[in-house]
């Protein structure tokens, strides 16, 4: 069978749309749920990450917590207000990666920290109990509320 | 003609740096020969078998001696006890590399005479973490997440525990036995060096932002630090890290040694208060992950004193002495005595 270059062309740019499509679409839905985020830490929630203020500074000297700003969707278990500042483990790693002798096990399977994206997070509060390095907060003249500790920070699909 | 001018004009020109430079090297030679008597250090640095070990001198640098010799640990961060009878040190596997941040919580716990014999490992790996002497040498101050704990060296028991309220590295005991000094996260401040009391726990911010290594002065009065102001525009704006001292009370801060170039680290006076010892690395951190950096010693007599150019430093403190600053050689942490430890029988 003959097909001309210009359609073989267009053949191709087609099929290429189609893999462009299904790509953005790739993501499967997620809640987020595996055996570590429900059974980590003593609060666990759904949650949306409000915003990012500033940026993070390199941990390749300095350890370090910083502290995000969280609007809770859903609590899974024990109790959480409805805004919660949360102190990410050198927010820089992935969380997989992000674990060492001084955290103790953190971890999930969020790679980066956007605002606007949801996680499903494990948590300990006061952060102070947890976590003996710098904490960098933002949000220190907005609110007295206690600090949460991030355990493990799964990302959600919806 | 003209290659004839040039070279009178260079010799010229090399007579007179050396001739500014000379004074400078006598004084610096002065210092050495002033201090050279004045008791021992002891400090960490990387040794011929690769590993860091403990050594001894004499404060001008003079009668190094390898304490410690062990091609199988790396030892680091020693202090003398207040009677300098024995020193305390951490001791970390083969390989383990020291982290300037976390070294307090690295590695165990030895305590031994100065002169490194009778070494005698206190505890795990990882327990008794950022263990320093007391007053008298015969507890041990620690730091955990759930707080400042006294323990008894003889028994090994808890005999206090206070809150740690935020400090989460370098914790110390005053000489007088009546405060606490540390780096702390106050009021969602970090690297913020804050004194506590031992008696009911009260605490007061020393010096906010970005400081860390505090250490008390003889007086128990003083705290020595290290301090990078915010509002440096050099090194790309990161800026320097300098040596710096407060009242307890965090009043009269005051720069004691600055070097554009140089992160200052390490510092601690001399046990008459009359020298200040420390640290300069290129490198934030200090050289703890590499082979340490150059120790110094300069009089307090000359404080503020700025090294080099240093011309943003200099701008801002006008009223600086330019006195000398004895390089010693490469090590980390060093800790002043002038108790004749390094005596050889």
């Amino acid at each position: 069978m003959f097909i001309s270059a210009r359609a073989a062309h267009g053949t191709c740019v087609f099929l290429l749309l189609l893999a462009v499509l299904a790509g953005c679409g790739g993501s499967a839905r997620t809640d987020g749920a595996d055996p570590k985020v429900t059974s980590l830490g003593s609060i666990e929630v759904t949650a949306k990450l409000v915003d990012i203020i500033g940026e993070f500074p390199p941990n390749d000297l300095y350890d370090y917590a910083y502290v995000l700003k969280y609007e809770v969707m859903q609590t899974h278990r024990g109790e959480a207000p409805k805004t919660i500042y949360v102190g990410q483990y050198n927010p820089l790693k992935p969380r997989a990666e992000a674990a060492d002798a001084r955290s103790g096990e953190i971890g999930g399977n969020v790679t980066a920290f956007h605002a606007g994206e949801v996680h499903r997070i494990a948590l300990e509060v006061p952060i102070d109990d947890y976590c003996m390095v710098g904490i960098i907060n933002k949000y220190a003249e907005q609110t007295q509320e206690p600090i949460y500790w991030a355990v493990w920070t799964n990302r959600v699909v919806q | 003609m003209f290659r004839f001018v040039v070279a009178v004009c260079f010799l010229g020109i090399a007579a007179v740096v050396h001739a500014a430079e000379a004074p400078a090297n006598e004084a610096v030679a002065a210092l050495a020969q002033e201090i050279a008597g004045k008791g021992w250090i002891v400090y960490s640095a990387r040794s011929d078998n690769g590993t860091w070990d403990l050594f001894l001198s004499r404060p001008d640098g003079s009668s190094v001696r390898n304490i410690t010799n062990t091609p199988d640990y790396e030892e680091a961060a020693a202090r003398f006890a207040p009677n300098s009878t024995r020193i305390l040190y951490r001791r970390l596997a083969k390989g383990t590399q020291i982290n300037h941040d976390q070294w307090g919580f690295q590695g165990e716990l030895v305590i031994s005479k100065p002169d490194g014999s009778t070494a005698v490992v206190v505890g795990g790996e990882g327990e008794f973490p950022w263990a320093s002497w007391s007053e008298d040498g015969k507890q041990l101050v620690c730091l955990e997440k759930k707080g400042i704990k006294i323990v008894d060296l003889g028994t090994k028991q808890v005999v206090k525990e206070l809150p740690r309220q935020g400090i989460y590295q370098q914790l110390f005991c005053s000489p007088d036995g009546k405060w606490f000094c540390g780096t702390a996260n106050y009021q969602n401040a970090a690297w913020t060096v804050v004194r506590v009391s031992r008696e009911d726990g009260a605490l007061n911010v020393v010096h906010v932002f970005q400081n860390c290594t505090p250490d008390w002065c003889p007086d128990s009065e003083h705290i020595i630090y290290s301090s990078r102001p915010g509002d440096q525009k050099s090194n790309n704006g990161y800026g320097w890290t300098q040596l710096w001292m407060s009242n307890g009370d965090g009043s009269d801060a005051q720069l004691i040694y600055g070097e554009e170039g140089f992160h200052i680290y390490g510092g601690q006076l001399s046990p008459d208060s009359q020298y200040a010892m420390f640290t300069k690395c290129p490198n934030d951190g200090g050289g703890a992950e590499s082979k340490g950096a150059l120790m110094c010693v300069m009089r307090m007599a000359d404080a503020p004193s700025i090294g080099g150019e240093s011309p943003e430093l200099r701008s801002k403190h006008a009223n600086t002495k330019n006195g000398p600053v004895l390089e010693l050689t490469f090590g980390w942490e060093p800790h002043w005595t002038y108790e004749n430890v390094g005596a050889t029988e």
